[in-house]
């Protein structure tokens, strides 16, 4: 009954508002005179400001906030009055608007506040916004807040601080890959300007591949994602490249520990167009040719990435982005053996204001990944490599049907193509090459969603997103006996299938629905409902992502994950905004993992089915944040209490166990401060329970081996809770109107330097010396039994130093 | 793999090592049966023992009162088997061998309770020769003397071989020095020349290679095994797990660890002398 309930509302909701604006278009119109309209300006930069309260003197609660374009409408009130446009960090613009300005575009440009060093931004967003909207498990992430974190070799980093959220957890000491509400790294859908990026690591996910001063913003959604992402049932980083200024070139840049960067943007050909390059490259390698030492002088170990954007304004109504991303990572060894992986994405994207409250957007992408192994050895060399790509276009259509209500919808096509694995050895080689065959698929997606007001304080969203993936040609299906892949089975045929040709065919609706409830003005609670199809994912069984990683898609043997997800959170503003507290408790259910097989191994299998098995899994949590979004003081306390377990069957005996992210435990505390136009500091704590592990339960002996003996139970051990503080200092150059300015920012990783361990390794020791591994020729004077803790970065310091002009 | 093992370790280039000691839990002790068929003299034998906690240092509790036998499925022909105490293990009465193409069952009762295992003992390959020359150090090889295998596979399926290297009469067996390989890379590895890559050798040094042929069982065993062995807890390595034994409990009930290779032997040796250098 219930669901019966919930169709009928969602039908409702979609056939009657189309039909009601048909049938009484002036209901429209009728409204065009009651607002003003108009656009805000960064007066340095000329460029668009979003987030920007506008509000009529002395109403301040019924204001309005600028869009991404600094566009803003305004219910008006009796004229003569006094229109105020304000923003942290700026001046505040008050303009007294008379009857003659009614119908003329409004311009309003802010000045940078003498004050602004003493504010950091923690969300731009309007006051009230997160008591006011329909957004669950949403975070709206400044770059510079990003910025303002203490960080690992001082290289800023974007998923790195993700993890400090509320919900997110992470696989271990110093790793990027985000483990959100109980969902495995391979479950979020990280994009950058529309495009998935499928690898989003650098040296072997220790660094996130996103250059923070490219980055324009970050959407990260985690409970109610909105009908307009799909294909992956965690969450959605939804990345910005940063826009070029249209005024005059300008840069900034960075000289780090590891890394530096450098980052320009003007005006390009004129002032409807702009541009952004920004490079980074790590330079571990130049240090290592300074060695006089040619073992170690001709190693390689690098990475670097490339962005670009240019943006066109073609006219009042249509803008123009392409924007590209290339990233590259290298470790080489004395010229003979290489490792390389890098992404490739570009996107174009075209924003069309059909009219004051129809606005387009249709962006193309292709994103590709690849990652080549060669070793360069006339007996045993050879060349082993994979790409996969997705390509896209998705349009996307949005409606102001009133200022309350919104509607948007579109559609979504993607086009997967994972070539081949190919390994060609060496003229020489003794072994043969091997080529699997390519896997092909199509998805087409439309969505639909739409908000309004029920009442004055309830709001409702819905949403409805309708994925069709079909898995196609060119490839080959096997057939198995008794129809079941396994290592064992016997493959009994296999179907070759030519270009486009559908092999397997999934669709799946996935609804989404929330609702606010306004208590007060700065109370709310709010609920929702989430159902996601995700029709490809990893294939390993360890807890990082390794660049070699094996994406799968779903298809004859391996059907689509399928997550729903409930959620319900109490959502509190105080003291004018100044702070804000909310709770939310979730639910995720989710059907169809995969895991491996003991002992699988699929780097070059053309049969990945039969190695994988598949199964379920839940997670619930609660999550509570305290942030101070305003004053020289700013930050955030979160505590979440989170369980996370699969069941699949040939795993721990086919019972329930936790992954190794489930970490019932997680506090973290982020604090920034400003002590005057100088100086600043951030300070960041995490406490967090250990990772779920397999800890030995005896040892016996096999082969002349010494083995560990395990309980067949998995992961029913725990590594020490982990906790660690890190710190960092900004001493910034004051401005005298000099054009270069620079600051330096000094940071600790683990202040305290606590041995958190990253691995324990349960081995022989010979001779006493836990780092000895003898060789053919040494003599063994004793082994015994023992534990090897591997711990990283223990009190780590750097300096960075950044500058712009 | 070997080769990205080696490259994780460049992940320590930040880390830190010590020795700890944890509290961990214990189990009861667990029968572990390590029986080796083959049709050769003097390699035959059954080992059985219990599992112990982890950081004991005492020699391995052997059973030496279990009932161990043979069965050939074709025939029912049954070899005894005798608890050898020099040696620890038991051993086939009157030094019985296995033959190539016969299907056996291993037998070994353990105060009533009866564990059971099965292999077929496939045709080996063919070992023609082996070769050694001099290499020059390089990538992932130090300067020596090393060793190429010719012979031939010529098999479609369960290919699956185990090459022991006993080195001046000392067998390799650090977790180093297996070596495993399938089909994966094709079969016609014997015939181009394999050569043994990762074990340098020096002048003088007698070498000799043992050559099985395992069931596919035992050799996911002793794969299992040696990713174990390299297993370093951390995020890169999968969840531990015992290697999946090929031996069972006749009831279904209860656990036991260990494996049965039943295999033909095949074997070649070589003298490191630089006058036959290739």
């Amino acid at each position: 009954m219930k669901a019966n309930h919930f169709m009928r509302f969602f039908l409702i909701l979609f056939i009657t508002y189309p039909l009601f604006f048909l049938a009484n278009p002036q209901a429209v119109l009728a409204q065009e005179d009651s607002f003003l309209e108009g656009q805000v300006f960064e007066v340095a930069t000329n460029n668009p400001l979003p987030g920007a309260n506008v509000y009529w003197e002395n109403q301040p609660q019924k204001g309005v906030v600028t869009d991404l374009d600094g566009n803003f409408r305004i219910p008006r009130i009796e004229l003569p009055s006094k229109l105020i446009v304000s923003y942290i960090g700026f001046e505040e613009s008050i303009r007294v608007i008379n009857q003659k300005d009614h119908n003329k575009p409004l311009r309003f440009f802010l000045q940078e506040s003498q004050m602004a060093l003493e504010e950091v931004i923690i969300r731009d967003r309007r006051p009230d916004e997160n008591v006011k909207s329909l957004d669950m498990g949403k975070s709206v992430v400044a770059i510079e807040t990003i910025k303002n974190i203490p960080a690992l070799f001082g290289e800023v980093d974007l998923l790195r601080s993700l993890q400090l959220l509320p919900g997110v957890q992470t696989a271990g000491e110093g790793t990027t890959g985000l483990f959100v509400r109980g969902g495995s790294a391979d479950q979020n859908l990280i994009q950058i300007d529309g495009a998935p990026v499928y690898n989003p690591s650098h040296f072997f996910g220790f660094f996130s591949v996103f250059n923070p001063d490219a980055l324009s913003g970050v959407e990260f959604y985690k409970g109610n994602i909105p009908s307009n992402f799909g294909g992956r049932i965690s969450s959605v980083i939804d990345i910005s490249l940063k826009e070029g200024n249209y005024e005059k070139v300008r840069g900034e840049g960075g000289i780090g520990t590891i890394s530096s960067r450098l980052t320009v943007d003007g005006p390009l050909f004129s002032e409807n167009s702009s541009f952004v390059v920004s490079g980074r490259r790590t330079y571990a390698d130049m240090f290592l040719r300074l060695s006089s030492n040619p073992e170690i002088n001709s190693n390689d170990l690098y990475f670097y990435d490339l962005s670009g954007k240019f943006t066109f304004k073609l006219g009042e109504k249509d803008k123009l982005s392409v924007s590209s991303y290339y990233g590259s990572d290298f470790l080489g060894l004395s010229s003979q053996f290489g490792l390389g992986w890098n992404n490739w994405v570009t996107s174009i994207t075209w924003n069309r204001n059909i009219s004051e409250r129809l606005f387009f957007d249709l962006n193309a992408y292709h994103s590709a990944y690849q990652y080549n192994v060669n070793f360069d050895d006339p007996d045993n060399g050879f060349k082993w490599g994979n790409r996969l790509s997705e390509s896209g276009v998705k349009a996307e259509w949005n409606f102001n049907v009133t200022e309350n209500t919104l509607i948007n919808w579109g559609v979504h096509s993607q086009l997967y193509n994972f070539a081949p694995i190919s390994l060609d050895p060496a003229p020489g080689s003794a072994i043969e090459p091997i080529a699997t065959n390519p896997r092909n698929g199509m998805q087409n997606n439309v969505f639909i969603g739409a908000a309004t007001d029920v009442t004055d304080r309830l709001r409702v969203d819905a949403g409805l997103r309708w994925a069709i993936f079909q898995l196609h040609g060119r490839g080959v299906d096997y057939i198995y006996a008794e129809g079941e892949p396994s290592p064992d089975a016997e493959i009994t045929d296999s179907l070759v299938f030519r270009p486009f040709q559908r092999i397997k065919g999934f669709n799946g609706l996935e609804p989404r629905l929330s609702f606010r409830y306004l208590i007060q003005d700065d109370l709310s609670i709010k609920a929702s409902y989430n159902r996601n199809f995700q029709y490809l994912q990893v294939a390993s069984s360890s807890s990082a992502g390794l660049p070699i990683d094996r994406w799968i898609l779903a298809g004859t043997y391996v059907p689509p994950i399928r997550g729903d997800q409930v959620s319900v959170g109490v959502f509190k503003n105080l003291e004018g905004n100044k702070w804000e507290v909310s709770g939310e408790v979730y639910y995720k259910d989710i059907k169809n993992i995969i895991d491996l097989r003991q002992g699988a191994n699929i780097l070059f299998t053309d049969n990945v089915e039969s190695e994988i098995l598949t199964g379920n899994g839940y997670a619930y949590g609660t999550e509570f944040l305290l942030r101070k979004n305003t004053g020289r003081t700013t930050g955030w306390l979160s505590y979440t209490y989170s369980r996370t377990w699969r069941q699949i069957d040939g795993i721990s005996f086919d019972q329930w166990y936790n992954p190794r992210f489930d970490r019932p435990h997680d506090l973290t505390l982020v604090l920034n401060h400003e002590f005057n136009k100088r100086w600043s500091a951030g300070l960041t704590f995490v406490y967090t329970t250990g990772q779920a592990v397999t800890f030995p339960v005896g040892s016996y002996e096999v082969d002349n081996q010494r083995l560990p003996l395990y309980s067949g139970v998995r992961n029913d051990d725990r590594f020490p809770d982990y906790h660690r503080m890190d710190a960092s200092v900004t001493w910034k150059n004051v401005d005298k109107g000099r054009k270069w300015k620079g600051s330096w920012n000094f940071s600790v990783y683990n202040l305290y330097g606590r041995k958190n361990p990253f691995a324990y390794q349960f081995t022989e020791i010979y001779n006493d010396q836990i780092n000895f591994t003898p060789t053919q020729t040494d003599v063994i004077e004793s082994r015994r039994p023992g534990v090897v803790m591997t711990y990283l970065f223990t009190f780590l310091p750097s300096v960075t130093y950044n500058f712009n002009f | 793999m070997k080769y990205i093992y080696f490259l994780l370790i460049t992940l320590t280039f930040f880390s830190c090592q010590e020795e700890v000691v944890l509290d961990l839990r214990q189990t009861s002790q667990i029968p572990v049966i390590e029986g080796i068929w083959t049709n050769s003299n003097g390699l035959n034998q059954v080992h059985v023992s219990y599992s112990k906690n982890y950081y004991s240092e005492e020699q391995n509790q052997v059973i030496n009162d279990a009932e161990v036998f043979i069965i050939n499925q074709r025939n029912g022909q049954r070899v005894s088997f005798v608890f050898n105490e020099q040696i620890q293990s038991y051993l086939p009465f009157n030094n019985r061998l296995g033959t190539v193409g016969e299907s056996y069952e291993l037998h070994v009762i353990i105060d009533d309770k009866e564990y059971i295992s099965i292999g077929k003992m496939l045709p080996p390959p063919t070992l023609d020769s082996l070769t050694f020359k001099y290499n020059e150090d390089r990538v992932f090889r130090e300067a020596g003397y090393y060793v190429t295998l010719y012979g031939k596979i010529p098999f479609v399926e369960e290919n699956n071989y185990r090459l022991k290297i006993i080195r001046n009469d000392t067998l390799l067996n650090r977790r180093s020095d297996y070596l495993l390989f399938d089909d994966t890379f094709g079969t016609s590895i014997l015939e181009r020349g394999f050569e043994l890559g990762g074990f340098p050798f020096q002048e003088g040094d007698r070498v000799r290679l043992e050559l099985y042929r395992l069931n596919d069982d035992a050799y996911n065993y002793l794969s299992q095994l040696v990713s174990l062995l390299f297993n370093d807890g951390g995020l890169f390595s999968p969840p531990p797990q015992n290697p999946i034994s090929n031996i069972k409990p006749v009831d279904g009930v209860g656990e036991v660890l260990g494996y049965f290779m039943v295999s033909p032997f095949i074997s070649a040796t070589i003298n490191i002398t630089e006058d036959d250098s290739d």
